[in-house]
């Protein structure tokens, strides 16, 4: 029997909090493997805290998190700090919302790239390797490339490269929080192509974190809509746009322009 | 203008390195017949009550207060470092308690203390004691201010978009200070070396003029502006006011270098 056909890659249930002050009230979700499900909420409703709570990095915020969490079967909760690194990047792969923010501006497109690799690799990946990656994420994988400070990309291209590096060692199940926010219209229908093809490609299943509902709706099987710490609506984006069941969906289907979802 | 105060500095720090070379006579040959002796061939800037050359006092003490400020400021650094890298862990309370202790250190009238230790000392200290433990207590007391500003730096790198972003791709949390965190903090140490360094030749300055910096007969910018304090014999000897002189134009030149290239003078 091939467990990853039976078992999500991802399934979860917890609470977290920061002190005694509660932001996620018994989240729940399941994503199987090679599936994209997206989570829209507007900010303050916990999206970032859900995210940081999946890769077990909410305590280095000072939070904590209590329930369940399962990456492809396995417990999360609990994993001591080592085991949980050996998952991060690895398994789980994270694509940060800014470029400007998540990339340390003084580091070259090399070192990032290396730095990511040996994070969880003991043999040296050549410069081919590389550039086959950045190429797979339409990035150039020149040697004049390779030695750019990440400051002096382009948003989008930043964007392209946080895609590659969390990518980098095939991870199961990638967490895009708000990976699009900060791009115009054209590099986020862009970056939004890309996030499809590489479902497609490595058949990693994708969580989509968003305030943009229709943006992602497009890509996602399943919309998790989260509102003040709490899940109120899932189901697929068709479903959702037609008859959404809760009040905040409701609002924020009847925000969205008429017409715009084509299967409503 | 940056180009200058540079070469005036390393010119000093030149002339102070070469002292032995440079200066004609030893920092204490006393020429027991000649003292208060005006500018001449023989003594370029004249000498001292008790006959001592001052112009080789003065490269001689220059290299002391010019080589040893530096020294002090990088104890303060490392220290502060060595501080505020615990201050930042998430062990409760321990951030708590280095910030309680640099708030206290920051309180204190280190002066005072200064006084206090140098009247335990005997009067007859070895000069080499006394200017370890002017620059040694320089160094030790002035941990605080830097390690503020250590901490603060490393509480925003913790709230840092790339930190977490290095967290999330497995990156092993020493390689993530080495490679990620070190940088950061460096070019903040730099700052705060270029702030030390000239507050620390002041402050041996204004011991030495009180007394209590480097002891006789060692030279330091301090105990060589003593004589400032006698109007009567600078006025028969107009180079007394060099050492002097030549503390305002090294400040002049280590405060331009502290400006941004883009908006210095």
């Amino acid at each position: 029997m091939n467990a990853s056909t039976t078992t999500p890659v991802l399934e979860y249930c917890f609470t977290a909090r920061y002190g005694k002050r509660e932001v996620l009230h018994q989240v729940a979700g399941v994503i199987q493997a090679g599936e994209i499900v997206s989570l829209v909420g507007l900010s303050g409703s916990g999206k970032s805290t859900l995210a940081l709570s999946l890769m077990g990095l909410l305590g280095y915020r000072g939070g904590i998190v209590t329930g369940s969490v399962r990456l492809e079967g396995r417990e999360l909760t609990g994993l001591s700090g080592a085991e949980m690194r050996k998952l991060r990047g690895k398994r789980i792969g994270y694509v940060p919302q800014s470029p400007a923010a998540a990339l340390n501006a003084k580091l070259r497109v090399r070192t990032l790239l290396e730095e990511t690799w040996k994070a969880h690799a003991t043999t040296n990946a050549s410069a081919e390797d590389f550039a086959a990656l950045l190429e797979s994420v339409q990035l150039p994988g020149t040697p004049d490339f390779l030695q750019r400070r990440s400051g002096e990309l382009s948003t989008g291209q930043g964007q392209r490269l946080l895609i590659a590096l969390a990518i980098m060692h095939k991870p199961a199940l990638l967490l895009a929080d708000e990976p699009t926010s900060a791009l115009d219209a054209i590099t986020q229908a862009a970056i939004l192509r890309l996030f499809g093809e590489l479902n497609q490609r490595l058949g990693t299943a994708i969580l989509f974190i968003s305030h943009d509902l229709l943006s992602v709706a497009t890509l996602s099987r399943r919309v998790d809509i989260l509102h003040e710490g709490r899940v109120v609506e899932s189901g697929p984006p068709a479903r959702i746009f037609r008859e959404p069941a809760h009040p905040f969906t409701r609002e924020l289907v009847a925000a969205l322009p008429r017409n715009a979802f084509p299967e409503a | 203008m940056r180009f200058l105060a540079i070469a005036i500095l390393a010119a000093v720090m030149l002339a102070s390195l070469f002292a032995p070379r440079l200066a004609p006579y030893a920092y204490d040959a006393q020429f027991r017949e000649t003292p208060n002796a005006p500018a001449s061939r023989i003594f370029p800037m004249g000498t001292d009550d008790i006959g001592r050359d001052r112009f080789s006092r003065l490269l001689y003490g220059t290299r002391v207060s010019i080589l040893l400020a530096p020294a002090a400021a990088c104890v303060s650094i490392v220290l502060a470092l060595l501080i505020s890298v615990p201050a930042a862990s998430r062990v409760p309370g321990v951030g708590l308690a280095v910030s309680g202790l640099t708030t206290i250190c920051l309180s204190l009238p280190w002066l005072f203390l200064f006084i206090i230790l140098r009247a335990k000392l005997p009067l007859n200290t070895d000069p080499s004691t006394s200017v370890l433990l002017t620059f040694g207590l320089m160094g030790v007391a002035g941990w605080a201010w830097p390690a503020r500003v250590f901490a603060a730096a490393i509480r925003e790198i913790r709230q840092s978009g790339w930190l977490l972003q290095a967290q999330a791709a497995g990156i092993p949390p020493w390689r993530i200070a080495l490679l990620y965190g070190l940088p950061h903090l460096r070019s903040i140490a730099a700052a705060q070396f270029r702030v030390l360094v000239p507050a620390y030749i002041l402050s041996e300055a204004s011991l030495g003029l009180l007394g209590l910096g480097v002891s006789d007969p060692m030279p330091s910018w301090g105990n060589l502006l003593q004589d400032l304090q006698h109007p009567d014999i600078v006025r028969a000897n107009p180079w007394i006011l060099a050492p002097l002189a030549l503390l305002v134009i090294v400040m002049i030149c280590l405060e331009l270098l502290q400006s941004p290239p883009e908006a210095s003078l």
